[in-house]
Formats: C-alpha cells, structure tokens, sequence
C-alpha cells in the first residue's frame, strides 16, 4: 500500500480517461438526494457528496435482474443468459459500502456462486472516498470494526477534499486503474473526522437470542408502517423474489428486491404466514444481521451505515434499538412475567422523555 | 410544557384509568430529542411521555386500520387534517365508531430537511390549510381559533397545467424511474387499506413484480385513482418517500377534479357520501 497525491484537476481528467474506457458510475445530485449513476459528464460527479440515498449495491445486485430470456421456438424453448456485463468503475463509494459489499461476497460468491453477481464483482473497479465528516446524524461505523477512512474494501482510496486528495492503492486492480493518473509522491492522510455515535454492538447476537420472546418487539412493532425502506436502502440487506414474467412474445425470469418488513414477504401457498406480525417481522430485521448472518457467515450483516435510522419515517432507530437489547431486562423461554411488563421502547437507555 | 400537551396528557391519562380504550396513539420525543414520532400509551404513567408541536407531522389514523389492531377500542390524537382522515375511514365504514378521537388545535407543522438544516418554513400542506381546529372530535384540547387567509391549494399545479400531455409525461416518467417501489407512500396512507394491494396481487398480476420505470408507474396511477375524492392532503405520502417523488402534486391534481366536479372535499362533512360512491341523475360530466 503506496500514498500518493492527486489534485482535484488530475482527478477530473483521470475521470475522463476512465469513462472513455469503461462504465464511469458515481454519486450525482438528482432532486436535492445524491444516486449512483452512470456518468455522462464528469461534472456532473458530486465530489464533496454526504451519502447516497440508495447504496451503490444496486449496481451489483440490481432493483431488478433478468436471469434469462425464454424464446419459443417450433417446438422447442431456448434460454439466453443476459447480455454480459461490461467493465464498470465505481467511484466515490464510502468506506462502509464498500465493506458492505465485502459482506455481500460472503453470500453471493459462497459456492455455488451467483453467476451474476460474481461476473458483475469481477469486471467492476472500486474507487473508494473517505468521508471528511460524519454523513449522516446517525452513521455509527466505527462502532462496527469500519471507519471513515478504511481502504480494506476497496481498489483504491481517495481522502481529502477541495483542491488535492491523497490516493492509497489497495490491490493491483487499482494500481492498473491508475496507470493514466498523473499522480505526486509524498501524499499524506487528512485527520479522521470524529463521528458522534457510539454504539454497543458486542455480544448482540447472545442478546437477541435471549430477547427473542420479548414484548420489546411488540412495542417497538407498533409504530412500524410495515413499508420496505429500510431493506431497500440498506447496503447489506439482499432479499428478493423471483418471478417469470411476459414481456411480450418471450418470457423473461426477473430477480427483483424483497424485504422482510413486508406482510407477504413469508406468506405462504394457503394461506400461512410463519411471520404473521410486524413484531416478528421487524425482530427478523435485526437478528438476520446481528444474530443468523453472523452464525452463517462469521461476520454481522450490518456496516452503521445509518440510513436505516435516517429514511425510517416513524423514527424506528437502529442505535436506539441496539442499545435498548444490552439493557433489556429478557427471560429466555418467553414465558413469564417480561412478556407481560410492557415497557416503551427508548426506556432502557434512561432517557428523560417523560419529564420534556 | 405547553398547554397542548398538558391537556392532551390530561384526557389520555383519563380514558385509560376509565379504562375507556385499551391504549392511545399519540406521539413522543423521538430520537434526536427534538422530532416526534409516533407513541402508544398503555398506561396513565405513559401518557406522560406524550408531546405535540409543531413536529408532530404524521397521519396517526394510519394505525386504527392496520388489520392486527382489528377488535380493539383506541383512542387517537388528530390534527385537524387527520381529522379529515377519520371521517373518510368512517364514511367508508372501516371500523364501527370506537374509536375516541382526541383533537389537538394545529400550530401547523414545520418541513424539516433530512440533513439536518432545518428551516422553520410551515410545510405545504400547512401554507394552504384553513381548518386549524379539527372537525368532529369526541375531546377537543386547545382554544378554537379563527381561520386566517390561506394560499392557494392548487398554486403548486400551475407549472405542470401549463405543459402539454407529453413533457408532463417525461416529466413523470424521471420521477418514476426512481421509485424503488418500497411502497412507503402507500403505507403512511390511513386511505390506503386493502387486505390485498392491486399492486402485490398474485391472481390477476396487475402490476408486474419488475421494479422499473412501466410498473412503477402503473403503481403510482392507479394508486392516485383510488385516493380520488378520498384523499384529504396530508402529503405524508411525499414525506415519507425516501427519493423525492412530489407524489403530493398528483393527489393535489385529482382533489382539485373532485372539488371542481362535485364541490366535495373529502373528509370536511361527515353526513355527504363520498362523490364517487353515490350517482345522482343531474350529475352531468361532460364526458365526451
């Protein structure tokens, strides 16, 4: 791993050398949000960008995916495969994308692998950028092993701001990206932003075991709408459903996102539905990160993003939720007294919201 | 504390000690500390944790037809636009009348930015209201106020009236393409009720389960369709989406149809059928 700097200029016309040879996808301004898109003029990149609104990982794994194409034929059915994906840059993904993409691999490219999302994965170059601020009020990644300037999940890594950024080469898919690049020695890395939240994420998984039964999810259910945004904005979320549809004259399989918080989500043929409440259903949310993803796969399924908490619009907070789990007062088999206490969510945490 | 919150504590605290409704939706400080969200008060110590201001901005009626709440008696705290919302849910006979509205005189709400700078502007939805203290409520908290001048409701339209049928087209057909369909709009909705949503229906497939431009739009027309004349403006639905869609322009659009043709703005009289349940003979729509 080299440092070495870059200005804003170099930047710029590094950019365009690599759009002329691959898909240039990055962060732009579409009605006051920030998206990932792909790039027709370099000036449309927003460098000094917070967080996109939706993850970078639907370029990877896509709103919705076309498995194959089913043609009738006399007699007979052809499948095609997709067209193949061409050579992507992804540039300008925060630290904890990223690493939420690493987490992703854990599951797409276990074998057998996704075919998709490995061949997407491969053809795709990361060029990260460290965040110089806290993005969002309610990002907490430190707090999960991540940080504001990690380079681990990433090709390369751009830092700074303004006028120059220091760039650290990670892998050697990065080292080719920037053969054009004209890049200066000496670079050094800007002072980390200090990020405000704090949260308890030790020993989760042992806690939401024993919080499996609790009334806590019927109190914190209650004010859940039941709608899908915070699967759909999450960058490690990667539920979906799989359907043939008609597209007139052939047929195509399509993959499409899916999230728990949905009614239908588990809904079964007659009738049954293993997830019938909100409450089960929202407790599916945080034990399929901290809890099922970890004992699969070694690793929790959660990067302190924080647009969970930011988008919710009634306020169902991921810090709030995390911390209330240390505190709760559980008992494990569900059957006593704690089902029948029913605490308000937030209580835990000692907070003085009676008193306002 | 204002008086607000003081009377609302008051009444809440009273209907759950007469063990007049199992519980009461309200709101409470949420996790800034500084905006509300919504807060289900089981007991009179509960009902201490209850707040209103001008934060308070969602539609609670939302909760009172959620099908896992089926059979209970509650109690509601309304703004007088979500007052409206009740008397839409009423007319259309979603739940026998146990429900204890608790009306609260509306300050307006303030519109906050998600990243956090905040102005104090009212919302739009606020700009445009002339009903500050709610219609038919079982307990009113608050002094009932005179109705100032109001902006025009329909302003925001003008722009897109003005265009012709194919750049309102590419105009929402950008919007559209953004829609990650994770159906937020429709589940703020207190109007939007279904068992089964036309847009997740299996047997017909009306809308297909690709998330993309055709189906999203699909989605979001015959969403709008359904709310015609039973819509009452509280622009959740705008609030809550995640990318921005101005949803609250074609909600806007259909109530100004509903008002123009039958004079009818839902939710404002509880003893008016809705325009598009009932006919009448000398209705003439002018339908070529």
């Amino acid at each position: 791993m080299t440092a070495q700097r870059i200005t804003r200029q170099g930047l710029l016309d590094w950019l365009n050398g690599v759009a002329a040879k691959a898909t240039l996808i990055a962060p732009v301004r579409v009605e006051g949000i920030y998206l990932f898109r792909p790039i027709v003029k370099i000036e449309d990149i927003a460098l000094d960008y917070s967080q996109s609104t939706v993850p970078p990982k639907e370029w990877l794994f896509p709103r919705s995916d076309t498995l194959f194409t089913i043609e009738r034929l006399d007699r007979a059915y052809e499948l095609k495969p997709p067209a193949a994906a061409g050579p992507r840059v992804l540039f300008g993904i925060r630290p904890c994308d990223a690493r939420a993409l690493a987490i992703l691999d854990r599951l797409f490219l276990a074998e057998p692998a996704d075919n998709l999302y490995e061949e997407r994965r491969q053809n795709t170059v990361l060029v990260g950028l460290a965040c110089a601020r806290q993005q969002l009020p309610e990002c907490f990644c430190t707090s999960l092993g991540g940080g504001p300037q990690e380079a681990a999940n990433v090709d390369v890594l751009l830092a700074g701001a303004g006028e120059a950024y220091t760039v650290t080469v990670a892998t050697e898919k990065g080292q080719q990206l920037l053969s054009g690049a004209t890049l200066r020695d000496g670079g050094e890395m800007p002072p980390a932003p200090s990020l405000s939240n704090q949260v308890p994420t030790a020993g989760m998984a042992e806690r939401l075991r024993l919080a499996f039964n609790s009334s806590y999810w019927q109190r914190l259910a209650d004010r859940c709408l039941g709608c899908k945004m915070c699967t759909y904005l999450c960058p490690t979320c990667h539920c979906f459903d799989i359907r043939d549809c008609d597209v007139g004259g052939h047929a195509e399989r399509v993959r499409c996102w899916d999230g728990c918080q949905s009614a239908l989500f588990t809904k079964l043929a007659g009738g049954h539905n293993p997830r019938a409440s909100k409450a089960a259903r929202l407790r599916q949310f945080y034990a399929h990160k901290y809890l099922y993803f970890p004992e699969r796969f070694g690793v929790t399924q959660c990067v302190g993003c924080g647009r969970c908490a930011h988008f919710c619009p009634v306020n169902i907070d991921i810090r709030e939720t995390l911390r209330d789990l240390q505190t709760l007062e559980v008992c494990p088999h569900g059957s006593g007294e704690t089902a029948r206490r029913r605490e308000p969510v937030g209580a835990a945490f000692g907070d003085s919201r009676a008193s306002a | 504390m204002s008086d607000l919150v003081t009377g609302i504590r008051a009444q809440v605290r009273d209907l759950l000690a007469r063990r007049r409704v199992e519980y009461v939706v309200g709101y409470e400080t949420g996790s800034d500390g500084v905006n509300a969200r919504p807060f289900f008060a089981y007991t009179t110590e509960e009902a201490d944790r209850l707040v209103f201001d001008n934060t308070c901005t969602h539609n609670l009626t939302k909760y009172l037809v959620e099908p896992e709440r089926r059979g209970s008696t509650i109690g509601v705290v309304v703004k007088p636009c979500d007052a409206r919302s009740l008397t839409v849910l009423l007319a259309e006979h979603k739940f026998p009348r146990d429900v204890v509205a608790i009306g609260v005189v509306c300050p307006g709400i303030v519109q906050r930015t998600r990243e956090g700078g905040d102005g104090e502007a009212p919302q739009a939805r606020c700009q445009v209201c002339d009903q500050h203290t709610p219609p038919a409520c079982d307990i009113l908290v608050g002094e009932a106020t005179a109705e100032g001048p109001v902006l025009d409701q329909f302003a925001r339209l003008a722009p897109l009236e003005a265009q012709s049928a194919a750049e309102r087209s590419a105009f929402w057909s950008q919007q559209f393409e953004r829609c990650l369909r994770c159906y937020a709009c429709r589940q703020t909705c207190p109007q939007c009720y279904c068992d089964e949503c036309f847009a997740e229906a299996l047997d017909p497939e009306w809308v297909g389960v690709r998330i993309g431009r055709a189906e999203n739009w699909l989605f979001h027309a015959i969403r709008c369709f359904h709310l015609a004349g039973r819509c009452i403006g509280c622009d959740e639905c705008e609030r809550v989406c995640p990318v921005k869609i101005p949803l609250g322009l074609l909600n806007r659009k259909l109530r100004k149809e509903v008002l123009d043709r039958f004079e009818y703005r839902a939710g404002t009289r509880s003893d008016e059928r809705p325009p598009l349940e009932t006919f009448r003979k000398e209705e003439k729509l002018d339908l070529a």
